[in-house]
């Protein structure tokens, strides 16, 4: 029984650190919560599966069926065999990076269980204390979903969840010795995710440089955590007790056969809650990769609207609702279609043409009067007459006023002789 | 020295204190002030206050001037104003009497408004000679006619121009081919518009414009959400129209091209699209492929729409979405809003396959820094789930939708826009999730969105699939509150949600809301829908608790409704439930004279009262005392047969005081029965 636990411990914390760092490089500000909301998953005996499948679910519908037996399987055999633990779940941790690289561009592997077992084996009456302890959740059937779903934007309080990330370092605090180079079974992941990927050579080098980082990591959180794993689950249920969602977790959970098959899954709804919750939003997922971002179109000529723009057009305005909802939004509609004086109010609205002609041209209209009317006489009085009113008219344009002027021209011309005859 | 004197007897002990301190530094001062009278001590603050803004003398930048836009005052104006739950619509404020009251009244009026628009313009179009006064300065072009009949009368390319741009087919065609006969060329540029305006009208004259077109769509919103449609292919709307003939007018023009370009192409590749002749478009597309030229954007966003037609299966469908999508990328096209939302809309044709690729095509959008407007997110939500499918394990994908697009202020860019808030909607109805429902409808009030709703059915779809989710999940005061403010300023709720509604009073014991529920229905004209109104009845008959007065004032009106019907024509017929009901809630409010009146009418109605009224009648008379009545009852009872009616007679003999008259009448009753047994 206990052995049988701590393998499966052994396993899943080999995939929370396989799919730690993945989480990070997508979403950097996500990344806490995710840590915590796992870190709270383990005591109450979520299984690896079950992240596995989460991970899934998210990124591949369609590969869901595929990869479970493959990982029932896996499992199974850890539970029965003692002795080839460390290899299977180094090869389950292997097979769940290859995974992630498949469904990813960034994936990242941690290597983690390989010498688990020594340390663990130190701490062994406390932690079957505990396990003893634990058995009450481990059993605890699950409770009914509370009706509203939480949303994706609720952070959980870094708070209360303190103890918990420190229960969770020191799961990763686990492992004593220092391992300064890199799995080799690990590196041959990694490369064999990279040349997956476009730019293989650097994404394979990405992929070891975060291997490295998160390498770093535990060493540093190692120091930090006691010895005795009794103060960390009691610190845990306490973070457990104060988070609200906690009621949502048990939705699948171990449940041991005396027939030592392992355990059976159980996808709950609460399944599906924790799916949204630790996964990335699958929209940011992969891409197409069909086009560059930065190509540029040959900026084919442009011929103003054509008849299916404007159909395209007239179709999005008969689709939505352009009804106006107030007086001011009715006026903006006429303003458009150009019934209603523009604001800001602007005297010259609509004498634009006139704008570019200066005052002069309106007011000092007598060099029209030079050639063609006599110089001086009784038409040359009535036309100066003529052109002062002219002048102080602001109806007219100034083509209207030399319009005005030519008009009497033609007349005088006409008129000719009988001005002649009168000898005017 | 009086008034001295008696402001200082006004003034507080405080301001002595301030005037003796004032004769100190003005720093002490300042600091004192702020101690004690923080609100007051502005004005000799500023004094204080001058010395140091003198000192650090500020430059002024002068603002550039900005030049607003013609909307922007009334813009800002408009964002003041709020909408007013207990209004009628903006455009029915002009007029009182003609505020809708019901949902039919409010389409019949905001038709007319468009159609008298439309009538106007048809005259003035019509008969343009009539209006050729322009009072207006400035000039307004929309207020004048517009000419709608070709104005150069020889054939010649200016001719053909103006005929493309008065959308005359038939006569744009015949002017080309008057002026080929000729050996007139005609230029390239015309020749494409000419293409486009036939390919686009599917060579055929464009009907009139706009209202038969509003007709169309209606009834195609219609159908689509009685979910009666077509389960694949054509849209109704497509079937009405003409299909693409071969070799019509526009093949024919094409042909003549001696060197078409990509323009010529787009066109006839669009009208395929267009007119549903898919393979067709398909195999112009080689030609244009063999003809070394490349395609733009729109031949790819047609051909892209029109791939699930050509093929059969959806991996088949699928490759050749990705097929188009690599060759857009080789001929460096670069795709816009239009053709990822074909893609999207494809994908909904594509079964299994379009929840897999749904999430590449955004991220794909979004690394090409479109943005998706919600038509993509919906066809999104409608590749994941299917009208009418049972909805599992895929609650999320409207979280993450929701979680994508909340907040933001969406411009229309896409026809499909609208259908984007009435699938989110449907999608909470089906998988109860009043949570985003709540989210959608924020949504619905960010910016300019609420355009995006979509018109007067669209709307009314929006909230009756809202209010419904708020029947369900929520308390009654909850409901009611939305119902306030919803009811009856933006929605009109049909009968079957008004059932809802009363569903829910029902299962919260809040049926003393009735007889305001049922002015409500009266004034929404569901007075008459029998089923709403036997609910009702039901409903009230059961309620014991409330007031019963006002239950029976509000079962009083609904019996008279029974009584008059629209012309002489009772629209509604009793049923013995509905009287039984009506008689049980008077008798509970005491008015037994109603109730007697009430139960006279299963006699004129045909209908059998039930023998359990019958008793309860009994007793209430037993109350009182009214020994005819008793009798009366029984008589009745007799004459519709009922089997029991001996129990009655035996109870009035064991309950009342009978005169021997009375006896003698019971007693020959009861022989009776025993005989009809």
């Amino acid at each position: 029984m206990y052995k049988r636990l701590l393998n499966i411990h052994q396993v899943r914390n080999g995939l929370i650190h396989t799919r730690l760092p993945s989480t990070k490089c997508k979403e950097k500000e996500r990344f806490a919560p995710v840590i915590w909301a796992m870190g709270r998953a383990r005591p109450l005996g979520t299984s690896s599966i079950f992240f596995s499948e989460n991970k899934e679910s998210s990124t591949s519908l369609s590969e869901d069926n595929a990869k479970r037996p493959e990982e029932n399987e896996a499992n199974a055999e850890v539970n029965n065999d003692g002795q080839k633990n460390t290899k299977i779940n180094e090869g389950n941790n292997i097979s769940n990076a290859m995974l992630t690289s498949q469904l990813e561009t960034e994936p990242v592997v941690k290597p983690e269980d390989s010498k688990k077992l020594d340390k663990t084996k130190t701490g062994k009456e406390s932690l079957l204390e505990l396990l003893g302890a634990m058995k009450v959740d481990v059993t605890t059937i699950r409770k009914v979903r509370p009706p509203k779903i939480p949303r994706i934007s609720e952070r959980p309080d870094p708070k209360p969840m303190e103890s918990v990330q420190s229960m969770f370092q020191h799961a990763t605090a686990e492992v004593s010795q220092q391992r300064e180079t890199l799995n080799p079974t690990l590196v041959a992941a990694a490369s064999a995710a990279a040349s997956t990927l476009p730019n293989s050579r650097q994404a394979e080098s990405e992929l070891l440089q975060q291997l490295r980082k998160h390498e770093a990591i535990p060493d540093t959180q190692r120091r930090a955590d006691g010895q005795n794993i009794g103060d960390i689950i009691a610190d845990m249920k306490v973070g457990k007790k104060q988070n609200a969602r906690s009621n949502a977790r048990p939705g699948s959970q171990i449940r041991f056969d005396d027939d030592g098959q392992g355990y059976t899954r159980d996808r709950g709804i609460t399944g599906e809650l924790d799916a949204v919750r630790t996964r990335k939003s699958p929209f940011t997922s992969k891409r197409l990769n069909i086009f560059n971002a930065g190509a540029e179109q040959d900026s084919l000529s442009v011929l103003g609207p054509t008849l299916w723009d404007i159909n395209l057009a007239n179709q999005i305005v008969q689709a939505t609702n352009q009804t106006p909802r107030n007086g001011f939004e009715e006026m903006i509609q006429w303003t458009k279609e150009g019934k209603l004086w523009q604001y800001p109010i602007n005297n010259e609205a609509g004498l634009e043409d006139e704008a570019s002609v200066p005052f002069h041209e309106h007011v000092f209209l007598d060099k029209h009067l030079d050639g063609s009317f006599p110089r001086q006489g009784p038409v040359r009085h009535f036309m100066e007459l003529v052109i002062t009113g002219l002048a102080k008219n602001h109806h007219l344009t100034v083509q209207q006023k030399q319009e005005h002027i030519a008009w009497f021209r033609d007349y005088f011309q006409q008129k000719d002789n009988v001005l002649k005859e009168a000898e005017a | 020295m009086v008034f001295d004197h008696a402001l200082g007897v006004m003034a507080s002990s405080c301001s002595r204190a301030l005037r003796h301190h004032a004769c100190k530094s003005s720093r002490i001062l300042r600091i004192h002030l702020q101690n004690s009278w923080p609100n007051r001590s502005f004005a000799l603050n500023s004094a204080a206050d001058q010395q140091p803004a003198v000192s650090s003398l500020e430059e002024i930048v002068i603002p550039k001037k900005k030049t607003w836009s013609k909307e922007a005052v009334l813009q800002a104006l408009a964002s003041t104003v709020n909408r007013d739950p207990t209004a009628s619509d903006y455009r029915f404020q002009d007029d009182p009497y003609l505020a809708p009251k019901t949902a039919l009244e409010f389409k019949l009026f905001s038709l007319s408004q468009e159609a008298g628009r439309n009538a106007a313009k048809y005259f003035i179009n019509k008969y343009p000679n009539y209006f050729q006064k322009d009072y207006a300065h400035p000039h307004i072009p929309c207020l004048m006619p517009e000419t709608l009949e070709a104005q150069i009368e020889e054939a010649s390319e200016a001719a053909l121009a103006e005929r493309v741009q008065l959308r005359k087919v038939k006569a744009a065609v015949d002017l080309y081919d008057q002026l080929l006969q000729a050996g007139t060329t005609v230029s390239l540029d015309v020749t494409n518009e000419l293409l486009e305006l036939i390919c686009f009208y599917g060579d055929c004259d464009p009907a009139q414009e706009n209202v038969p077109e509003q007709r169309t769509e209606e009834t195609e919103d219609v159908q689509e959400e009685a979910q009666a449609k077509k389960a694949r292919g054509a849209k109704p709307s497509d079937a009405l129209r003409t299909p693409w003939k071969e070799n019509n007018n526009a093949e024919r023009i094409f042909a003549l091209l001696s060197e078409p370009n990509t323009r010529s192409y787009s066109a006839l590749i669009r009208g395929m699209v267009k007119y549903g002749a898919s393979s067709r478009a398909f195999s112009t597309y080689t030609d244009l492929l063999n003809s070394r030229l490349t395609a733009d954007v729109h031949i790819f966003t047609a051909l892209i729409a029109a791939a699930p037609d050509v093929q059969e299966k959806y991996n088949e469908k699928w490759d050749l979405i990705v097929d188009l999508l690599k060759q857009m990328a080789e001929q460096k096209v670069k795709p816009d809003l239009l053709t990822f939302n074909a893609v999207l809309k494809a994908l909904r044709r594509c079964g299994s396959v379009g929840k897999s690729q749904a999430f590449p095509v955004m991220r794909e959008m979004k690394a090409l820094n479109i943005d998706p407007c919600l038509a993509s997110y919906g066809h999104v939500l409608s590749i994941f789930y299917k009208a009418g499918a049972p909805v599992q394990g895929q609650k999320d994908i409207l979280q993450e939708v929701m979680y994508e697009v909340s907040g933001k202020s969406f411009t229309p860019q896409d026809p499909d826009d609208a259908q984007f808030f009435i699938t989110a909607m449907r999608i909470c109805l089906d998988t109860k999730d009043i949570e985003q429902a709540y989210r959608v409808h924020e949504l619905l009030g960010v910016g300019d969105n609420w355009r995006l709703v979509g018109d007067y059915v669209k709307q009314n779809i929006y909230y009756a699939r809202f209010f419904s989710l708020l029947c369900l999940m929520e308390s009654v005061d909850v409901m009611m509150k939305w119902y306030r403010d919803l009811v009856p300023s933006v929605y009109y709720p049909s009968s079957n949600v008004m059932t809802d509604l009363l569903r829910a009073l029902d299962t919260d014991n809040r049926l003393e809301l009735i007889p305001q529920i049922w002015k409500d229905i009266k004034t929404l004209g569901h007075g008459n829908r029998q089923k709403l109104v036997e609910d009702l009845l039901a409903l009230m008959a059961r309620e014991t608790h409330t007031p019963q007065d006002s239950l029976a004032d509000c079962a009083l009106d609904i019996r008279s409704l029974y009584s008059t019907g629209d012309r002489g024509k009772a629209l509604m017929s009793w049923t013995a439930g509905s009287l039984s009901d009506v008689i049980s809630v008077l008798l509970a409010a005491h008015r037994r004279a109603h109730a007697w009146e009430t139960l006279k009418l299963f006699k004129t109605h045909n209908r059998v009262p039930s023998v359990h009224l019958l008793n309860r009648f009994l007793t209430c008379v037993k109350d009182s005392g009214d020994v005819d009545e008793a009798v009366e009852l029984v008589k009745m009872s007799a004459g519709f047969c009922l089997p029991d009616t001996h129990t009655l007679i035996q109870r009035i003999q064991q309950e009342f005081e009978l005169s021997p008259q009375h006896r003698s009448i019971l007693s020959d009753l009861e022989i009776q029965s025993f005989s009809s047994d």
